[in-house]
């Protein structure tokens, strides 16, 4: 039993058993008011019966012409209620958000190269490798650049990989 | 920075790049240089000075920053040319507001926008001014100037915020929304309506005004279509039809919503709520002050005939069958856990459906018990059911859980799943001690067993097992309080020390050891653990009340220094950003998250904890610098005298006070940072609900804040009381003391009792009577050291009454001898709470009084050059008052050593035998101690192909001597911080003696 719906600033008082899993990043408040003031509409959180946070996904759309595409920025989801395809969900979410409301061309995320159980749950929703991108976690482990193609992109072409890895400094968008 | 490029002031922006880019790059010295033939060759330029105001104040320079700033700005008032650019403004802007001077950044917007009326990037500058003050009327005039000026629909937008803001925090008349109505209304009639936030503003509007069909009809016509995704305009329809109590047709709404998302738990609730024609749930999703779970919604019935409520229950309950069919080859719980709120429901009703509901609860056991989640998605519905269903249903889950066919994960689930009901329903607690002790043996075991499942798993995946060491953690606390057996709660951290050692990343684990460790005093362990819980960020509001408590009334002033200041600074910083943020919102068009913001912001401010804090963090600078008065009075100048703080007391009586701490996350032992089970005796409880504490607390802590915001000013006034008394009772035998500081102080006495609640009188009545022995401190309950404070500055107030003097020695000696007499030769660990209110004691009271002396002492002695031959105290007489300082001193002095003695001699005691005495502890043929038998046998016997090597290699090098060790070292490091400190204040107290003897 899942209600989704917009993400709100008491959330972030709410969602300290999601947080306080070593693997989500508690960021500063700029960060996540940056989002919400920008797009509000990528940023979603699931509860539970009891209005318990069971997690949430942060994003954003941006990019000029053929690569106007949604992002993801952080999904996350509490130990507590893994195993039920929630993440799933919420991509699902921003995916349709980026594909129908904002007509993207695709969407992107990065992984860490190391994590292999989310390249591999990212690769079930459709995600394609598009590229590596050479130590873009703090300089020292490398990034996996991954894409889903949306209804506008009827080649498929944003999610061609590229044959060459590359550079942080290399990037589009941060 | 960067992007601030262009023509500025006339300076072609190939000269302006380079300071900019030395300011991105924090190269000041060289920015400055630059500026500097800039400025040559335009001295004139407000811009200019602008910069050089900005570099000084990144040099951390603020008065000259400000001088400079101020200059220009002069320059930008007397130049009638055009150089009154926006960029010279923002960038003079940021430089005020770093130097906390909005109004002077406003003022030249405003004055800008007055000389050029019809510039809309300064008015939108003039009101990103007013959004950082919070000036809610000025941004609506500013924000009408702009709609008028270019007629676009944001600038109508910012206005209609702008008045619902007045009208939520300024509480301004309603009758301003009508007026944002119009303008809206005359808006649209003439260019419609373009975003779907705008529209959202538009609903909320008319939602704030009580006219819901106003508002459904503008969702259904055509400005309807903004909103794309269907769910989400049908739920608003649903909400507004629900408001409007048109019950009926909000039913269907939310029917459809529930054929569209199955799952959407808040949506059936709603729905069920339109059934049964029940507002209760909108009043609660009114209250903003939401962000604690909600365990049980009211539901009333008593308008339902019972034919009424039949009929609605059976078409819910068809609805449910339907959603349950359609989504049968998934995994969704909503429309199975739907099932049981019907059942509730009719329980609830008084249909007599006990049995029913139990079945319910089983039937989505049957389907979900494996799963992590059962225990909370149920834990509302248990709690409707009284204690005999309960235990009846818990019997109902052993019996049906599957042992047989089912998976080793399932199995496993099942087990993790039925001891949580057991908590939950507080079962556990009314087990007998043998059969709890054999659940957490079982436990142990099937953790081992079940060890091999992980063998594969990533480090950083949560293991299968994980949750079986927190519930045989909470057995054995439980244990350990039922019996006293320290044993236990030796055996409850070794249980969880292993398993950190087997994954490190259980934060459940690290705040368990951290409550344990607090208790027993080994608190450097308790920090250590919080510090790997990595609390940061917004996670300091929400978490840190773990840790806090314990740190105030402890000796480890460095770190609870940090823990404070981290803590301050990000909120802090947060207050003061917030502004920027929501005028990002305002600028990105979504409207609703303005709103949002500006109450976030509110709420952060109202925090209970930030206040709290705040008194603190001061408290803890007059702690720290009490064993000198010139550092003392440094500290008092800068906290303002404690005026500052008394303002804040008396306010607190009218302040909302908002609770933003996440106390799910504690043990059950210690529901709120005020409660610790584990201090009281077990028969004084049967139960312990992790209750919302919320309510109980808000009244304590207010007081709590009241009384401590008081102490700086009394510390500051008794200093000054005390300046000349001693002198003048030497000289004139007089009083004492300047008579408007003693009003003052006197006055403030009487507010401090009353937070005790007691008048003055009463307390001197109580304080005395206690000196005296004729009552016992129980009665001071756990306010003790506020008493004790309460005494000291009594005396202060009337220094020349031998006899005040006397009752406040006695009751020194009387609360800490007794204390000392009382922990005899105990274990720190079943001590702690005593040593935790001698830190306490001596800390504050008893600091606060040796200052008083100091004050007193001071006075009478020679200082500075002048006085040394004119006033040499030699030849001054004894005076009574003289003699009571004396015996004051002797009498502390003695005490304080009796302190020293005693952590002395728990110091002294060699720690091997400590750590041997703690694992000695742990080994018995019998009772506690099973637990970890069974953990250390399957260490000794697993193997690497069993459980894999990363694990195996953890169970091999984890020792449980080196816990013990930690534990021991831990507790050894408070009791030596706590022993430094009465070092001092003995020494302090030596040479006080000294000088007195002068006298």
């Amino acid at each position: 039993m899942t209600t989704i719906r917009r993400f709100s600033c008491n959330d972030l008082l709410r969602f300290t058993s999601v947080n306080l899993d070593h693997l989500t990043e508690t960021f500063n408040m700029s960060f996540y008011m940056t989002y919400l003031a920008r797009w509000p509409d990528y940023f979603h959180v699931a509860e539970g019966p009891g209005n318990r946070v069971m997690g949430y996904i942060m994003g954003k759309v941006e990019g000029q012409g053929e690569s106007w595409h949604g992002h993801v920025t952080a999904v996350t989801v509490s130990p507590k209620y893994r195993r039920q395809q929630l993440a799933k969900k919420l991509m699902n979410l921003l995916e349709e958000i980026s594909d129908k409301i904002d007509k993207a061309y695709f969407v992107d995320l990065f992984v860490r190269a190391s994590n292999t159980p989310a390249i591999k749950m990212y690769e079930k929703l459709g995600y394609i490798i598009y590229r590596r991108v050479l130590r873009y976690y703090s300089g020292e482990e490398d990034g996996l650049d991954m894409r889903k193609a949306l209804s506008r992109d009827v080649e498929k072409k944003s999610v061609i990989p590229l044959k060459r890895p590359i550079t942080p400094d290399e990037l589009e968008y941060d | 920075m960067a992007s601030k490029f262009g023509l500025a002031g006339g300076i072609p922006e190939r000269r302006v790049r380079p300071i900019w880019d030395a300011i991105d790059s924090r190269q000041f010295k060289n920015a400055l240089k630059l500026l500097t033939s800039l400025l040559s060759k335009y001295p004139k330029s407000p811009y200019a000075l602008a910069l050089k105001a900005l570099i000084h104040e990144r040099m951390g320079k603020p008065d000259e920053a400000l001088t400079v700033c101020l200059d220009a700005k002069e320059l930008l008032y007397k130049d009638d040319s055009s150089l009154m650019d926006d960029l010279t403004l923002s960038t003079l802007q940021i430089v005020f507001q770093r130097l906390d001077h909005l109004d002077l950044a406003t003022g030249c917007y405003a004055h800008a926008c007055g000389r050029f009326p019809n510039n809309l990037e300064l008015m939108m500058g003039l009101f990103n001014c007013y959004v950082r003050e919070y000036s809610f009327v000025k941004q609506q005039l500013t924000a009408i100037k702009m709609y008028k000026l270019a007629g676009e629909e944001r600038f109508l937008l910012w206005a209609v915020c702008s008045i619902q803001l007045q009208v939520l925090c300024d509480k301004s008349g309603e009758k301003l929304l009508l007026l944002a109505e119009g303008l809206l209304k005359k808006h649209i009639a003439s260019h419609s309506m373009h975003e779907p936030e705008a529209l959202m503003v538009y609903i909320s509007l008319l939602e704030q005004q009580s006219k819901y069909k106003d508002a459904l009809e503008v969702l259904s016509g055509n400005l309807g279509s903004l909103l794309v995704i269907e769910v989400d305009k049908l739920r608003i329809q649903g909400r507004l039809l629900a408001r409007a109590r048109d019950y009926s047709a909000a039913v269907d709404v939310y029917k459809k919503i529930l054929e569209l998302s199955p799952d959407d738990w808040e949506c059936f609730l709603q729905y069920l709520s339109c059934l049964f024609e029940d507002d209760s749930m909108w009043k609660f999703f009114d209250d903003i002050d939401q962000i604690h779970p909600t365990k049980n919604i009211e539901c009333k019935f008593s308008h339902l005939t019972e034919e009424m409520f039949d009929s609605r229950i059976s078409s819910a309950s068809e609805l449910v069958q339907k959603l349950q069919r359609d989504t049968e080859n998934s995994n969704l719980r909503g429309p199975h856990l739907a099932e049981i709120e019907i059942e509730k429901r009719k329980f609830l009703y008084g249909k007599k459906n006990d049995s029913e509901l139990l079945k319910s609860l089983l039937q989505y056991f049957l389907k979900f018990g494996h799963l992590a989640c059962y225990a909370s998605d149920v834990e509302a519905f248990l709690q409707v059911l009284p204690p005999h269903k309960k235990a009846e249903f818990v019997g109902m889950l052993v019996e049906n859980a599957d042992s047989v066919s089912a998976s080793a994960t399932t199995v496993l689930g099942q087990t993790t799943t039925i001891l949580k009901v057991q908590e939950l329903t507080g079962n556990i607690f009314e087990l007998p001690l043998g059969e709890i002790e054999a659940s957490a043996v079982k436990l142990a075991k099937l953790y081992c067993q079940n060890l091999p499942l992980s063998k594969d798993l990533d480090p950083q995946e949560s293991m299968f097992g994980e949750e079986l060491l927190s519930l045989i953690n909470n057995m054995l606390v439980q244990l350990y309080w039922r019996t006293r057996d320290f044993c236990y709660l030796a055996e409850a951290i070794m249980v969880l020390e292993l398993g950190l050692a087997i994954r490190g990343h259980v934060w459940q684990y690290k705040i368990l050891l951290l409550h344990i460790y607090s208790y027993i005093g080994a608190l450097p362990l308790a920090f250590e653990r919080y510090k790997a819980l990595d609390v940061k960020n917004i996670l300091t509001e929400t978490v840190s009340h773990h840790i806090l408590r314990q740190m105030l009334e402890s000796p480890m002033w460095v770190d609870l220094y940090n823990l404070l200041q981290d803590y301050l600074k990000f909120m802090d910083d947060h207050l003061k950003e917030s502004a920027d943020l929501t005028f990002l919102a305002y600028r990105h068009r979504n409207y609703s998250k303005v709103i949002e913001f500006v109450l976030f912001k509110q709420r952060l401010q109202q925090s209970n904890q930030y206040e709290a804090a705040r008194v603190e963090a001061s408290l803890l600078q007059l702690k720290q610098n009490a064993d000198s008065i010139e550092e003392e009075e440094r500290v008092l100048e800068n906290l303002k005298s404690g005026v500052q703080l008394v303002e804040l007391s008396n306010e607190m009586g009218s302040r909302t006070l908002r609770f933003n701490e996440d106390m799910q996350t504690r043990p059950w032992w210690t529901p709120c940072p005020e409660k610790n089970y584990l201090l009281g005796s077990f028969e004084d409880f049967s139960y312990c609900p992790k209750e919302n504490v919320n309510k109980d607390r808000e009244e304590n802590v207010k007081r709590s804040i009241q009384r401590k915001s008081l102490l700086p000013r009394m510390v500051y006034l008794s200093i000054q009381c005390s300046a000349t008394a001693l002198k003048e009772s030497l000289e004139t035998k007089g009083s004492g003391g300047d008579l408007k500081t003693c009003e003052e102080l006197k006055s403030l006495l009487e507010e401090y009792t009353k937070t005790l609640g007691s008048s003055f009188s009463d307390a001197v009545e109580m304080i005395t009577e206690i000196s005296q022995g004729a009552r016992t401190f129980e009665t001071l309950g756990s306010d003790l050291v506020d008493w004790l404070n309460f005494a000291v500055f009594w005396n202060a107030w009337s220094l020349s009454s031998q006899e005040h003097w006397h009752v406040l020695n006695m009751l020194f000696e009387r609360l800490i001898l007794d204390r000392i007499k009382s922990m005899g030769s105990s274990e720190m660990s079943s001590c702690y709470s005593d040593v935790q209110v001698l830190v306490q004691i001596i800390t504050e009271p008893l600091a606060w009084h040796s200052l008083i002396i100091q004050a007193c002492t001071r006075s009478s002695l020679p200082s500075g050059k002048k006085k040394k031959k004119a006033q040499h105290s030699d030849h001054l007489p004894s005076s009574p008052m003289s003699q009571a300082i004396k015996d004051s001193i002797h009498s502390l002095c003695s005490t304080v050593q009796e302190v020293s003695n005693w952590l002395l001699n728990k110091i002294n005691n060699p720690e091997d035998d400590q750590v041997e005495r703690f694992l000695t502890t742990l080994k018995r043929n019998e009772g506690p101690g099973q637990v970890l038998g069974v953990l250390e046998s399957f260490i000794a016997t697993s193997e690497e192909s069993e459980v894999g090597s990363r694990i195996f290699e953890s169970l091999k090098t984890w020792s449980k001597a080196d816990s013990a060790r930690k534990t021991v070292t831990a507790q050894q490091r408070v009791l030596r911080e706590f022993l430094q400190i009465c070092e001092s204040k003995r020494k302090l107290l030596e040479k006080l003696k000294q000088q007195m003897t002068h006298v």
